[in-house]
This record gives structure tokens, sequence and C-alpha cells, in this order.
């Protein structure tokens, strides 16, 4: 086989293995992760490579400083514990600076956020913040949700959890899938 | 002389040695030497890379409208199925060796290449991935420039180093976000790294390869933008309020003088400065942040970053770099891109003698005098024969000359004088020297 041939295979092979790679982790997640469902917020902007989608914020972007959180401006790894409420809504139970394993843990990032009613708060980067969506059904979608949100209606984020790695896998309006919702309101 | 003059010597020269105004010997030496690309070839390149583009930024486009009525298994189908097909083109034009077309490897590379950045985006989307687009360059740049190297593919060349610069000014700008980020790449480590991948193409195994004109342009431009990337990745405080760039300017300054200083081959050197695209860039950028730098304000912040800058690894690796290329400029004759790139030096050398509360005046006014220098050396070199710049040169007087009217305190009648006074010279500088050449050329002087 000539140089170029072999390089050539080399870098085919690899160009398979990125992607591929990428689907059997997030498979994972989603045929073995946990499910729960979060409350969030979904407007609408644009990615030039990826097209239109929700930028999912979830509620619960400031907490409490955990003891022994750095202090400076810079971004941390966190652990955090969810649990499901009343409403079926999961929320943080729990947080660590070291790793933690359980079905519910989800990895985040924190930084310090100041100090709310006398309380050190810390801000939470969430690792999912994009639901994609068809662009002929993004503009509706972001509509129906501020509008919910006026009528203090709650937006859900359904998450599936897998070795604190997670996957955005809908956005729930009453238990239904936005995709659907819009797509009935659009008929 | 111009890629234009190149190509009308090629098409004279045959009738010139039927007539025996050259020799057989020297006609071959004169096409060694004015070099000119086919013209039909490097249509059909820009013809093939313009088709593949259209081809796979629709297919983007299309993937991105995100086919939500398919199931996941289908759109994974529709993200990977371009990628098959054109790696099978691809293969099959990289088997006809030699017999395949410069527009055929153009058009091969670049689709394939778009169908990774397709899949890899689809994939992403498909997955409700988080991160910005530029998060995905990387991966899709470090997996397609083999493309370029194999199918010798100057457009995947073009957009791997477009890639590269913007995902190193991507992660040097994240990391002077005062909200900061974790998984920030090292871009001083990076960067080189990256841009060596270019070298299997340029020059090549067999060290003979050099970029087209278009493409030596964006090498040039993606290296000075990444290098000042890194420099402000190095100099920046990571994830604080307030971003202090304190020892950038400088840096900025001696990256520019390496890619001025890049090392160039015989051929290289005695090619017009228009071919040269590092030269015009590197020089210029380095005579702006100069003529900044004869101002009080910023001339006192360069020199007050010079304490900054030294303690750092990238200064002295770019401080070695830059000795390095100097002294081979130096064998090589290359005074008048020495003579620029001394500019850098005037920080290092003011620092020490600059006490902390001091006035920015005497840095500013040695960089004045040090232009001026430069300015003197361009045009003297020209006129001993050697390559210099006479007009940039001249225009650099004038350049000077105006800031130092505009911020000096006279009257407007005496700056509108001085004005025309220099606008009239430097014309009547301008004219002189177009004839002075044209003299040269007819009458055969090795000016």
């Amino acid at each position: 086989m000539r140089p170029a041939l072999a390089v050539f295979a080399v870098a085919a092979v690899a160009q398979w293995l990125l992607p591929l790679s990428g689907i059997w982790q997030h498979e994972r997640v989603i045929s073995r992760g946990t499910l729960v469902k979060i409350e969030c917020g979904a407007p609408d902007p644009y990615d030039p490579l990826r097209g239109r989608y929700l930028a999912v914020r979830p509620a619960q972007s400031t907490v409490s400083e955990p003891e022994g959180f750095p202090d400076g401006g810079g971004m941390v790894p966190v652990w955090a514990a969810l649990e499901a409420g009343e409403d079926g809504l999961a929320r943080i139970k729990s947080l660590s600076l070291v790793p933690v394993s359980g079905p519910t843990v989800i990895a985040l990032t924190a930084r310090n956020s100041g100090t709310t009613n006398g309380t050190d708060t810390i801000w939470l980067a969430w690792p999912f913040d994009r639901f994609y969506l068809n662009e002929r059904l993004a503009p509706d979608a972001d509509k129906l949700v501020a509008e919910r949100s006026r009528d203090g209606k709650k937006t859900v984020a359904e998450v599936r959890l897998l070795g604190g790695q997670a996957i955005l896998t809908d956005i729930l309006l009453d238990g239904v899938s936005i995709r659907d919702v819009v797509k009935q309101r659009a008929n | 002389m111009s890629l234009i003059h190149h190509r009308w010597l090629a098409e004279q020269l045959p009738a010139w040695e039927r007539e025996g105004i050259v020799t057989t010997d020297g006609a071959r030496k004169l096409r060694e030497r004015y070099a000119a690309e086919p013209q039909g070839g490097l249509a059909q390149m820009v013809v093939g890379a313009v088709g593949a583009l259209l081809i796979g930024t629709g297919l983007i486009a299309v993937l991105a409208y995100n086919w939500d009525d398919f199931p996941r298994w289908v759109r994974l189908v529709l993200a990977l199925g371009p990628l098959a097909v054109t790696q099978a083109v691809s293969w099959w034009v990289l088997g006809r060796g030699e017999a395949a077309k410069p527009w055929q490897r153009e058009a091969a590379a670049l689709a394939q290449t778009l169908a990774v950045g397709a899949a890899l985006a689809l994939v992403s989307q498909i997955y409700n991935l988080p991160g910005k687009w530029t998060d995905l360059i990387f991966w899709w740049c470090v997996v397609s420039v083999p493309l370029a190297w194999v199918l010798r593919s100057q457009a995947v060349a073009i957009a791997y180093l477009i890639g590269i610069a913007l995902w190193t000014v991507t992660q040097a700008s994240e990391r002077a976000n005062y909200l900061g980020a974790i998984g920030i790449a090292d871009v001083r480590l990076w960067f080189p790294v990256l841009l060596a991948g270019i070298l299997p193409l340029w020059p090549g195994p067999e060290l003979r390869d050099r970029p087209a004109p278009g493409s030596r342009l964006v090498l040039a431009a993606s290296t000075l933008i990444g290098l000042l990337a890194v420099a402000a990745y190095a100099t920046v405080r990571p994830a604080h309020m307030f971003p202090s760039f304190s020892g950038f300017p400088w840096l900025a300054m001696l990256s520019a003088a390496a890619v001025l200083l890049f090392p160039l081959d015989r051929g290289g050197i005695a090619e017009p400065l228009s071919r040269k695209p590092q030269v015009l860039l590197g020089g210029g950028a380095l005579v702006v942040m100069a003529l900044i730098f004869t101002f009080e304000d910023p001339a006192r912040d360069l020199v007050k970053g010079v304490g900054f800058a030294l303690p750092l690894g990238w200064c002295w690796l770019l401080l070695l770099v830059v000795a390095g290329f100097a002294i081979l400029a130096f064998r090589q004759g290359r005074f008048a891109v020495l003579a620029v790139a001394a500019l850098a030096l005037v920080p290092v050398v003011a620092a020490p003698l600059s006490a902390d509360d001091t006035s920015g005046w005497p840095v500013a006014i040695t960089y004045s005098l040090v232009l001026l220098a430069t300015a003197i050396a361009l045009i003297a070199l020209e006129f001993l024969g050697r390559q210099g710049a006479a007009r940039i040169g001249a225009a650099l007087i004038a350049l000077l000359v105006i800031l130092r009217m505009a911020d000096a305190d006279v009257s407007l009648l005496v700056k509108g004088l001085a004005f025309i006074v220099i606008g009239t010279g430097f014309l009547a500088f301008n004219a002189y020297i177009t004839r002075r050449r044209r003299v040269a050329v007819a009458g055969g002087s090795p000016a």
C-alpha cells in the first residue's frame, strides 16, 4: 500500500471513530441512565453549524456555597445528587467537591456568585444547555415557552443520568414533548 | 515581478528562443527563476473547490434543518452517509495517483472535510450536546488535515489554517473570560503543534512544495493571528473581573517579528514583496505597533509590560525563535527585514533604563527615532542595490512627520502647510523611484 493510501486509511478511520464514540457514549446514557425531570427556561437562539435550538436554563442556577468551596472567580467541578420532590421535579439535594457515585448524581461546574441574604452562593453551569429543534418549530416553541412562563406554568427538561454524565432527551410541557405540542398547535 | 509578468514572460519565451534572442539554456533558467503557475490548472482547482464547498455547505444546512420527523437512527445514517460516500470518492481519486486532476483532488478533499464537519455537527445536534460551535473545530481540523497532505488540497489546507487560528483565538478569549471555564486547552503548546500539522503539505516530505500565493497569505495571516492569540493567552490573568494583558504588546511585537523573519530559501528571497505576505503582514503589524508606541501612554505601558513578560516561558521561546531567524536573515543579507524586526527589541533595551514611575516620553521618542532610522535604512538599501523598500521607507517618514505634526502645539495654518509640503515631497519621491526603476530595468541594472 502506498504511504498516501495508508495515511488516508488512518484518517478515514479517525473520521468514523470520532462521531461513533460520541454516539456509543450517549446511547449508553440514554438506554441505561436514570430519568430525571428538571424545571427550566428555554429561549430560542441559533447555531451556525447545528441550526436552531432552545437554550435550556435549569431554574436552580444558584445554591448555597458548600463547605470548602475555593475562593476566586474560576469554574470548579462539583458533583450534585438530585432528589425528586412531590411534584416529580428533581432538585439538588447535596453538593460535593469530590466525585461521588449514584444513579442521580450529575457532574456540574460552579463558581462564586456573591452573597444573597447573608449567605454565600455559587452559580451552577449545567452540562446541558441546548435542545435542538426544527427551524420551522423553534420560533413557535420559543413563543409557547414565553407564554407559559408568563402564566406561571413550568417548562421541564427530561434528562438521563449515568455515571455523572447527563443527556437532555426532551423538553416537556404538561408532560407532553414540546415538539408534539408545537406541531399540534400548528395543525 | 508580479504573477502577470511571470505569465507574460512564459508566453514570450518560445518566440524569443525561435528568434535567437535567448538561448535554450537561458530560456530554461528564466522559466525556473520566474515560474508561472498554469492558469488552466488554477481555474480548474478553484472551480472544483467552489463546487465541493457549495455541496458541503448545502449538506450542513440541510442537516441543520433538523429532520425531527425521522427517528434518531435515520438521522444518524443521514449524518454518516455523506461521510462514507465522500470517503469512497476520495479513495478512488487517491487510487488514480498522478492521473487524478487537481480539481478532482480539491473537490474530493473539500467535500470529505465538509462531510466530517456535518457528521460531527449532526451527532452533536441529535444528542443536544452543549458547547459553542467553535468547540467542534479542534477535532474537525485534526481529522481533516491528512486530506490536505495526501490529496495535496490547497482548499482543505486553507480551511485547516483558518480553523486552527479561530480555535486558538476562542481558547484565549475563554481564558480571559471572567466567568472562567473548565477544559481550556493550553494553546502555548497546542497552536505550534497544530501549525506544524501543515508541514507534510508545505514544504512536504521532500522539502520542495511551496504554497500558492493565496494560500501563503492565509498561512501568514493564520500564523500571525494564532501567535497573537497565544501571546494574549500567555499574558492574561485567568478568570479575573478586570482582565489585564500586561506584557501582551511586547509579546505581540515579538510574534510579528517571528513571522516577518521566517526563513526563506534563495528563490523565496528573490521573489517580489507582493508574494511574501509574511513580510507584509509581520512587518506591517510591527510598524503599526511601533507607530502607536511613539505616543507617551502606550509607550509607558509597553515598557512596564516587559517586566511582566520576561518571566514567561513563551516570551523566552519567542526570543529564541526571533534570534535564530534573525541570524539566518543576517547570513542571507535580508537587511531590510532585519531593520524592521529590530523595532521589537526597543522595549527590552528601554526597560532597564526606565524607572517604574518614569514618563513614557523617552521610549516614545526612541521609537520615533528608531522608526526614522528604519525608514532611512529601507530607502538606503534600495539605493545601494540591495533588497530594500524605498517607497515604504518614504511612506513611513511621511507618517511619522504627520503624527508628530498632529500632536504638536502649532497653528492649523502651519500644520496644513506642513502636510502640503510632505504630500508633495512624497509624491515627487514616488515618481522619482518609479522612473529610477524603469531606467534600471531598461538598462539591466542589478537593482
